[in-house]
């Protein structure tokens, strides 16, 4: 049954799509079918029935459910998710401008999970129940057992009491008047508009809350990595490389990382998940003002296309991830280059 | 014959049990969870006895006692209204204990019957429900348990309903992986044709050899059901105030930050120590059981 790898990408797709429709269908109808009325709520207690019956009118409220879906979907394709009713602008535009702040502070995690967790376990793995690994282990059982909101926490105290002058809160320090790039991620504008100063500023800024946001994934793909590594090595074409006389550095970065690095790209794809929900509570805790406080503001306000927006923009973020991990997988492993095995 | 069998099969239940125990006491880190677990069941259950402070899980004020830092009659200090953190923090694991219970309790039976129905009885039945299973799987858990229990009502109850419609689906793709692999063995088709019904297959034949997997992924299970249970009273959707909750006193204390650090530090600590437990049980259990990861 061998298939073509572009094939089975677009396999994988098209179930993308179908979860996102699903997706859709059930925020949307869960949005809807809450007890409450939004126009009612827009309007605040004050306004007359009249006014409301209007409003729900122009909102398209009073049309049954199904034309109101296929509408908000026509609708949210080009782009117009409705607008929010706390902040009165468009739920897109307040996207445009939290979703950079969350990308950034997402991207420079990941690259910290891996960074941090792919050599550790290696080393792990080398040094097996040697002192590494036991610090190692018990690391990242720390990494996986730590609430967030407490490393989070713990990370502001410490870096308060011994870093003085380190920004622990925020994007950016006022003072530099920035007034903003063309891709909202500030290192990257920063350096696009000649201002060195800003991308240093932020990078300050990034470094703990992308550390706290990081940690549950390193405890879980160091550990994923070692266990791999440590599995691989008895693999019978490694013991042959060995008694061939392969050298040890060799075999472990040719051979044996590519092995083991399918499992921890594997996890990582389902990490995203854990890193989306974790974004909520670092961005509260480091007052990051992204994409997920704009989603905790807009749940606790109850302001439902600006709810609906964040489920779908969530789904997708972490669709788009485990496409791209899959891609990635499909790259490295030769043998799912065939129809989906699992 | 019929002898040495009877003999056989009683030997071997005893042997397995002892072989079970064995492994696990050998593992010092099994152990130390299960320590650490019965500590947290003990302290909840006897709370009320066991705390200096039992009025304090109440809207007890007093203000000459705020803020006072940990000493030998306040362990864990106190917090804003005065009132003894450890008792409170003591109650509170009474919360996450009772969320693992409800959230498990109703999560893990339906994920496990749609997970062996999935993978015993194939085509349509399979579809549909590794189908939904890929759905909700889709949604990362937290903004989904946000949006639906705020939608309700941002109660523990409400927010318990939300992380339960949500956590069965990781035991059905579990389950259903494993009873796929079951459904295709000899002794699964031995039955089917000695006159075995699907509830006696399902149930009888195939449910026995899951125990391991499940018990192994709920014990896991449980240190992410209090951790996530704390994120979501952390961040606003937990217990009505005064009744002490870990994920609420740490988002209390963070107000009087870094000055009072023992309202922060202690509370979250708590969750720690908890889930620190479940996931070296988990971890034992997996080693003893012999279940891939």
């Amino acid at each position: 049954m061998q298939q073509h790898p572009l094939i089975a990408i677009l396999t994988r797709l098209g179930t993308f799509v179908l979860v996102m429709i699903a997706l859709s269908i059930m925020i949307f109808v869960l949005a809807r079918v809450v007890p409450g009325d939004p126009a009612r709520m827009a309007l605040g207690p004050a306004a007359t029935a009249e006014q409301v019956e209007a409003l729900r009118q122009q909102m398209g409220l009073d049309q049954p459910l199904a034309v109101q879906y296929v509408d908000y979907i026509g609708k949210a394709l080009r782009g117009d998710l409705g607008m929010s009713l706390v902040s009165q602008r468009p739920v897109s535009a307040d996207l445009g401008q939290t979703v950079p702040a969350t990308l950034e502070l997402v991207l420079v995690s990941v690259i910290f999970m891996f960074a941090v967790a792919i050599p550790l376990g290696v080393i792990m793995a080398h040094y097996r129940d040697r002192a590494v690994d036991h610090v190692g282990r018990l690391l990242s059982l720390t990494g996986v057992t730590i609430p967030s909101f407490l490393f989070a926490i713990t990370l502001q105290l410490i870096a308060a009491r011994f870093l003085s002058g380190w920004p622990i809160i925020g994007r950016l320090d006022h003072s530099l008047g920035w007034t903003g790039g063309p891709t909202g991620l500030l290192i990257l504008d920063g350096l696009l508009m000649g201002r060195p100063d800003v991308s240093l500023n932020a990078l300050q800024h990034l470094l703990l809350p992308a550390f706290a946001l990081s940690m549950a994934g390193i405890g879980q793909i160091t550990r994923i990595t070692r266990s791999a590594m440590i599995e691989n090595q008895r693999k019978d074409h490694v013991l042959t490389l060995k008694s061939f006389g392969v050298p040890e550095r060799v075999i472990i970065f040719k051979y044996l990382l590519k092995l083991s690095s399918i499992a921890p790209l594997t996890i990582m794809g389902l990490e995203f998940a854990s890193l989306i929900g974790n974004a909520f509570v670092i961005e509260m805790v480091f007052a990051w003002g992204g994409f997920a406080s704009y989603g905790l503001q807009s749940i606790l306000q109850k302001d439902l296309n600006a709810v609906t927006a964040v489920v779908l923009v969530a789904g997708l973020f972490f669709i788009v991830a485990n496409l791209i991990v899959d891609v990635l997988i499909t790259m490295i492993d030769p043998r799912l280059r065939r129809k989906e095995a699992r | 014959m019929a002898d040495i069998k009877m003999l056989d099969a009683s030997d071997r239940g005893l042997s397995a049990g002892y072989m079970m125990w064995y492994r696990f006491s050998r593992n010092p880190a099994a152990v130390i969870g299960a320590l650490i677990i019965f500590s947290v069941i003990f302290l909840a259950v006897f709370a009320p006895l066991l705390t200096p402070y039992p009025k304090h899980i109440g809207a007890v004020v007093d203000f000459r006692a705020r803020h006072l830092p940990p000493d030998a009659a306040h362990w864990f200090g106190t917090d804003k209204a005065g009132r003894d953190i450890f008792t409170r923090t003591i109650f509170g694991l009474r919360i996450s204990l009772l969320l693992v219970i409800g959230v498990l309790g109703i999560s893990v039976p339906i994920g496990a019957v749609l997970g062996l129905m999935a993978g015993y009885f194939g085509g349509w039945t399979e579809k549909f429900i590794s189908g939904l299973t890929n759905v909700m799987l889709a949604m990362p858990p937290l903004v989904m348990a946000l949006a639906v229990s705020n939608l309700l009502e941002p109660t523990l109850m409400n927010a318990m309903i939300a992380i339960t419609l949500l956590w069965w689906t990781w035991h059905a793709r579990l389950i259903y992986a494993v009873s796929k692999q079951i459904a295709s063995e000899d002794y699964i088709e031995a039955a089917r044709l000695a006159g075995a019904g699907p509830m006696h297959i399902l149930f009888r034949e195939i449910l026995p050899n899951c125990v391991p997997v499940i018990s192994v992924k709920t014990t896991l299970d449980a240190a992410f059901v209090i951790l996530f249970g704390a994120t979501l009273s952390f961040l606003g959707f937990g217990v009505k105030p005064p009744i002490p909750d870990l994920g609420s006193m740490v988002a209390d204390g963070r107000q009087f930050m870094p000055d009072f650090w023992w309202e922060v530090l202690c509370p979250g600590a708590a969750v720690l120590y908890t889930t620190l437990g479940f996931n070296l049980l988990g971890d034992g259990l997996r080693d003893m059981f012999d279940v891939e990861n």
